[in-house]
């Protein structure tokens, strides 16, 4: 059985009279890629920064490689690498001075080839406040990863990021993974939550709705495949046609939303249909329920 | 230590690429001096007696008064606190290095002024080589305390800009830089005292041999030596106690209005005296 490096029992965050998470538990294995997903005010970020030391719990207890982050920031530094939602560098620190300058704190060597493997090499000589909003995440990506730790936080990584940079961050998440990093990132891109993470906790006004695999958590929401037809004459837009494994979902522009149970006859009927109404297909989209679709069903109704 | 060496050469080199900063260090104190060395001495010779204490305790103000509390409030606005934090830096680092680098450019300043101020205008030279050192000194430490306390307690770059001027105007005008504290109506003399500047004054007076103001002549200026000295207790004591790594964390701290301590030994001066 592979232990926790990261383990959260009760948590509870305040800010005022508003409580922002409440008795969370969760627990994150070594090694895993491990996403929190939730809408805005879900709770996503007071969790990962009270782990990272930035805030204090007013209940519960968290434990990051062994260390209660609110106890121990200075030790838990060493071990931990964050890329933050908010933050920012000297506006006058160069590329190669911030990881220098960082390094030094971490009592490492500057790791020069990060700079060149997240595409900044052309920037080494810029100040921060000259490099674009995703060279500034690319770099903190950099800085967060250098002194190699153990564990790994990143916030919404790729907002902002074009999608080469997006892809490059994935790889060097992945390639983290294969090293032994354990990587927690809170994203709302269920597409990247879905294609990194081994397993993920959606978040719900600071409570826990659900935690699994994408696999997991998508098979216990709705089973329906989903299937769009498009036709050139659009008979199926203009008149009420009934198909025995499909039952109508709705109308979206030249699209025939249906949704199936059994996917692979409703398709053979559709088709069937058309043919014989003399209507040729355009467009035929068969889709399995997503990690999106099953946030948005857990989520309905809740966002801030 | 060598993160510390790394963050100071760092803070020191930003002092001359950073536009506002090398404004505040050497653009602006420097050109006041050569205006007001020209235009001073020549309308009132006896300037000569105070010019280069004083020109050198502007330089002070301008980078302590004008650039400290800005570079701390910005920062933490700005969030680089919190990159500092999760990195490891420490807080004792991000309060101290700031001080320690301008301490550096101050220096370089204060050369300047003394060998420019000697030479070109005749200003008078320090008696006491050592003693001036030690006034420059500890009106540098009173200076960059304040400003560092202003920089943790303001709750916003424009706040930060607001109280530093409360501070820094009168000092220009009432500390003794222009014109000698002692020939000041009595209630201004009294108010005079309430700003770190006349008590700095009367350390390069005392201690350096210069000029003719409060304490000229009259030995060690014990009573603004210790006025000084709580003041730098005091101020950087309160910023090491009021210290917020973040903005967001907490709610304006009323902690803030404890910054006020800070003041105490100016009102007691202005009240004993």
């Amino acid at each position: 059985m592979v232990e926790s490096i990261v383990s959260v029992r009760g948590f509870r965050k305040c800010y005022g009279d508003t409580v922002a998470v409440k008795d969370l538990t969760f627990d994150v294995k070594k090694g895993e890629i491990f996403a929190l997903l939730g809408p805005n005010g879900s709770g996503k970020t007071s969790t990962l920064e009270s782990l990272e030391g930035l805030r204090h719990p007013e209940g519960g207890s968290l434990s990051v490689a062994g260390i209660d982050p609110s106890r121990q920031p200075r030790k838990l530094s060493s071990l931990i690498g964050v890329q933050l939602q908010t933050s920012a560098l000297p506006p006058a620190m160069t590329v190669d001075e911030a990881m220098g300058f960082f390094a030094s704190y971490h009592g490492v060597p500057a790791r020069q080839d990060l700079v060149a493997k997240l595409g900044l090499e052309e920037k080494r000589a810029v100040q921060y406040a000259k490099l674009s909003a995703g060279q500034q995440r690319r770099l903190a990506l950099a800085i967060a990863v250098s002194h190699d730790p153990q564990v790994l936080f990143l916030d919404e990584p790729t907002a902002g990021l074009d999608v080469q940079s997006r892809v490059d961050l994935h790889a060097m998440v992945r390639e983290l993974r294969e090293k032994g990093t354990t990587v927690l990132l809170a994203t709302h891109d269920m597409a990247e939550a879905e294609k990194l993470a081994d397993r993920a906790a959606i978040l719900l006004r600071g409570e826990l709705a659900a935690i699994g695999s994408p696999r997991q958590l998508t098979a216990a929401g709705s089973r329906k495949t989903r299937i769009s037809v498009s036709t050139e004459n659009g008979r199926l837009l203009s008149e009420k046609v009934v198909f025995p494994d499909a039952s109508l979902q709705g109308k979206n522009e030249e699209y025939v939303l249906y949704l199936s149970d059994n996917p692979g006859k409703a398709v053979a009927a559709i088709i069937a249909w058309l043919e014989q109404a003399g209507d040729p297909l355009v467009d035929l989209r068969v889709e399995r329920p997503n990690l999106e679709e099953r946030f948005l069903e857990i989520t309905k109704g809740a966002r801030t | 230590m060598n993160a510390f060496l790394h963050h100071f050469a760092y803070d020191f080199k930003t002092g001359i690429r950073d536009r506002s900063r090398l404004l505040m260090f050497y653009l602006f104190p420097l050109v006041f001096f050569f205006l007001v060395g020209g235009l001073m001495t020549s309308v009132n010779p006896g300037f000569r007696q105070t010019m280069i204490p004083a020109m050198v305790l502007f330089a002070f103000m301008c980078a302590a008064l004008l650039n400290l509390p800005s570079v701390l409030v910005g920062a933490r606005e700005s969030g680089v606190f919190r990159s500092y934090r999760i990195n490891g830096v420490p807080a004792a680092s991000i309060l101290s290095i700031p001080v320690l680098g301008t301490a550096v450019h101050m220096l370089i300043v204060a050369v300047i002024v003394s060998m420019a101020g000697a030479r070109i205008f005749n200003g008078a030279a320090p008696a006491a080589a050592a003693g001036f050192v030690l006034a420059a000194v500890l009106s540098y430490a009173a200076y960059a305390g304040i400003g560092v306390l202003i920089g943790v307690a303001a709750g916003s770059g424009t706040a930060s800009i607001l109280i530093a001027q409360l501070i820094y105007i009168p000092s220009i005008i009432l500390g003794g830089l222009m014109v000698p504290t002692s020939i000041l109506p009595g209630a201004l003399q009294r108010i005079s005292f309430l700003l770190p500047a006349t008590h700095c004054m009367a350390l390069f007076n005392g201690l350096g041999g210069i000029g003719a103001g409060p304490g000229s002549g009259a030995g060690i200026p014990w009573f603004s030596l210790g006025v000084l000295a709580a003041s730098v207790v005091l101020s950087f004591g309160l910023a090491a106690a009021l210290f917020q790594w973040d903005t967001r964390a907490s709610q304006p701290s009323r902690k803030a209005f404890l910054a006020i301590v800070a003041a105490a030994p100016y009102v007691a001066a202005a009240i004993l005296r």
